[in-house]
């Protein structure tokens, strides 16, 4: 078996009275692309900051790329924290340059590689400006940089995709995809569903401290089947008994199911309803998002699942 | 190690190209060459150059009548003009050829009157200096050479402390306020570059970089390369400074007797700089610990202005020690951690320091300072992830105890 590239296992941490973390646990492989999801406030970031050895764990096991983390693997890590920030007052370049060298590069090496990751990110020009000089998103795609730079074997980025405009974060939805080619692990954290969906092979769901949900992205999502409906047709489909929530989505009805109503109660109810009519009637595969709210809010997934 | 380096030389440029420390930097050695300048300009350009007469009466200059120059002399030395009689030196006076004349009574062997005649300033010492150099040569050219020479020199003086540690050397004002100016140097300088260590560990909180630097290498080696890198700016300072007061003294000597009289105090340099690294330390420790508590540079800085206090404090008592440089608040104040560097400094100068108040003081400014250290490299883990939050006494003295952020 497959030796995971960073292992969390039962962890737990309190702030004083505060239990940031409970019992989280995941194991992250060579080469996929591990979503850690999570509302606010739900150990994400704490977990993370103990994986990468910020934070003493109280209890619970690390492993990361083969062992305990030390100064050597420091350099083999790339990490683009949620706080994230630069030396607003340092030009953009030696920023750059300082923070590669504290990763292991020499000089001339970093020298070698910089212009090329400038120009890819559009910042080439704006390399001797000071930081603070630089747009919110010019910002964040220089950390980006200073986070690949040193061509980490394990990347982990809290909310890769914030302050980024739409054409930014589909270059750097490229750039990860880039990294997970070219056989480097990432660990993303994130509220961004849909990205989760796009790019993530397995994930975990971390809600109050502990891991409610862990797998595969496919396998969750067909464990979740069953708990929405899409529906054509033409009448009133809200205020149907046993459904959450119904909102038209390109001219569907998307209906999502409270716990213990079935697609068939559902349909037995419409039936019976006048002024309903049905064209098309099947069983969603629920979101990400659906799955997301669903846990959180405490839903299970359906027992025929 | 390399990490270390890669920090500290980070810092260093960081600091030194800021153009508020260039400014900061230069401007104190610049204000003294000015001093230095003004004083030389105003001694050679002010001082009369016109030669000093004498007449000779009593017999006695008739066999040295060429001085060569003397150290004492300046850059300019006086010349020496003889005349016959007393009116043809008073003619030369009032014709302003000369600027004084001397004039030795025929009996001037047996009652040692000497007379000076000027107008409304009297020669400058330089210039009487060289008419009494001729005199004693004169006087001495019946003496053996060797007894001769040493007559004309006079005495050195050095006065010696009991015990042998300490000497005084001829101008003991002078030996005074050398240590005093670089204890307030030293003052400056350490204080500032420890305000700086203070801002460069809140800025990196302030700049949300400390995750990545914490992700990247040991908090020991961040705060030992900042550390290293503003010990390395304030010893530029220091150096430029010394430089610069170095030059200013072999060349203004060259023009201004007192200084000629400054003993360089070797022994005080390497006691002070056995202080100086436990103090500095202790200094860096506190403002680690301060920059870790604090969410803005600015609330730091008024923090660090109050610790500043706790080290400059010996210059605000500074008339106690020069009435009473061995009394009881001064033993204190050397035995005080953050008190003793400047507290030795100032009363070097004064009085033999006992030794045991030495080795107490350096004992306690270390261990201190090693205390300092270590804790402030654990209100530094816990406080740098506190975004926007200041760090309270309570969680502080947690982490102080326990080493974790819980």
């Amino acid at each position: 078996m497959t030796t995971p590239t960073a292992m969390v296992s039962h962890l737990s941490k309190s702030f004083g009275a505060v239990r940031a973390v409970e019992d989280v646990s995941f194991e992250v492989y060579p080469g996929e692309i591990f979503g850690l999801l999570g509302p606010n406030g739900a150990g994400k970031t704490t977990s993370i900051r103990m994986m990468l050895d910020i934070f003493t764990p109280d209890r619970g096991e690390i492993s990361v790329l083969g062992g305990k983390m030390d100064e050597a693997k420091k350099n083999r890590i790339g990490y683009l924290p949620e706080e994230r920030g630069l030396y607003k007052d340092l030009k953009l370049e030696p920023t750059l340059i300082f923070m590669a060298r504290l990763k292991g590069l020499s000089d001339a090496e970093v020298k070698r590689r910089l212009p090329d990751w400038l120009k890819r990110l559009d910042l080439y020009d704006h390399r001797h400006k000071k930081i603070q000089e630089l747009s919110k998103g010019m910002q964040q795609k220089a950390q980006v940089i200073a986070t690949l730079l040193h061509e980490p074997d394990l990347v982990v980025i809290d909310e890769a995709f914030s302050g980024l405009d739409p054409v930014n974060t589909r270059l750097v939805e490229v750039i990860i995809r880039e990294q997970q080619a070219a056989g480097k692990t990432i660990i993303m954290s994130t509220h961004q569903m849909h990205q989760v969906e796009a790019l993530c092979n397995r994930i975990a769901l971390i809600n109050k401290g502990n891991t409610v949900l862990y797998g595969e992205v496919d396998q969750i999502k067909r464990n979740f089947a069953g708990n929405a409906v899409t529906i054509t047709g033409q009448g009133d489909f809200l205020n149907v008994p046993g459904v959450l929530e119904a909102r038209q989505v390109n001219g569907d009805w998307h209906l999502s199911l409270a716990s213990g109503a079935s697609p068939q109660d559902v349909l037995r109810t419409l039936t019976a309803r006048d002024g309903i009519k049905i064209e098309r009637f099947e069983i969603a595969e629920p979101s990400l998002d659906d799955i997301f709210i669903w846990t959180v809010q405490g839903r299970q997934e359906p027992d025929h699942a | 190690m390399r990490k270390l380096w890669v920090v500290a030389k980070h810092e260093f440029l960081k600091i030194t190209r800021k153009r508020s420390f260039l400014l900061g930097t230069l401007a104190m050695p610049l204000f003294f060459v000015a001093i230095m300048v003004l004083v030389v300009v105003v001694l050679v350009v002010g001082e009369d150059q016109r030669p000093i007469g004498y007449v000779d009466q009593a017999g006695v200059l008739a066999t040295v009548t060429a001085l060569p120059p003397d150290e004492g002399d300046g850059p300019n030395p006086v010349e020496l003009q003889a005349f016959t009689d007393e009116a043809q030196a008073r003619a030369a006076l009032e014709a302003q050829e000369i600027q004084a004349y001397y004039v030795l009574p025929a009996d001037y062997l047996t009652s040692r009157d000497v007379q000076l005649f000027y107008w409304e300033k009297a020669p400058p010492n330089s210039a009487q200096r060289r008419f009494n150099n001729l005199l004693r040569a004169n006087l001495s050219t019946s003496l053996p050479v060797e007894v001769a020479e040493r007559a004309q020199k006079g005495v050195e003086l050095t006065a010696r402390s009991a015990d042998g540690r300490q000497e005084v050397g001829g101008d003991s004002i002078i030996n005074i306020f050398v240590p005093f100016f670089i204890g307030l140097f030293f003052s400056i300088v350490v204080l500032s570059s420890g305000s700086y260590l203070m801002e460069a560990v809140s800025d990196e909180k302030e700049n949300r970089t400390i995750e990545v630097m914490a992700t990247s290498m040991t908090p020991g080696q961040l705060i030992g390369g900042k550390a290293i890198g503003l010990m390395a700016v304030a010893l530029a300072q220091i150096g430029i400074l010394a430089v610069t007061i170095a030059i200013s003294l072999i060349v203004g000597a060259q023009f201004i007797e007192a200084l000629r009289a400054i003993h360089i105090p070797w022994s005080m340099f390497l006691t002070l700089a056995l202080f100086f690294l436990p103090t500095y330390a202790l200094i860096a420790g506190m403002m680690i610990g301060v920059g870790s508590m604090v969410t803005e540079t600015r609330q730091g800085q008024q923090i660090a202005g109050a610790i500043s206090m706790l080290f400059t404090l010996p210059f605000f008592v500074v008339v106690v020690f020069f009435s009473a440089p061995n009394s009881p608040l001064a033993t204190i104040l050397t035995l005080f951690p953050t008190t003793s560097f400047l507290t030795v400094t100032l009363r070097w100068g004064m009085t033999t320091i006992p030794l045991w108040e030495m080795i107490a003081g350096w004992v306690l400014v270390t261990a201190s300072a090693v205390f300092m250290v270590w804790a402030a490299s654990r209100i530094f883990r816990l406080g740098m992830l506190r975004y926007g939050q200041r760090l309270d006494l309570k969680s502080m003295l947690r982490a102080v105890r326990t080493g974790t952020e819980g």
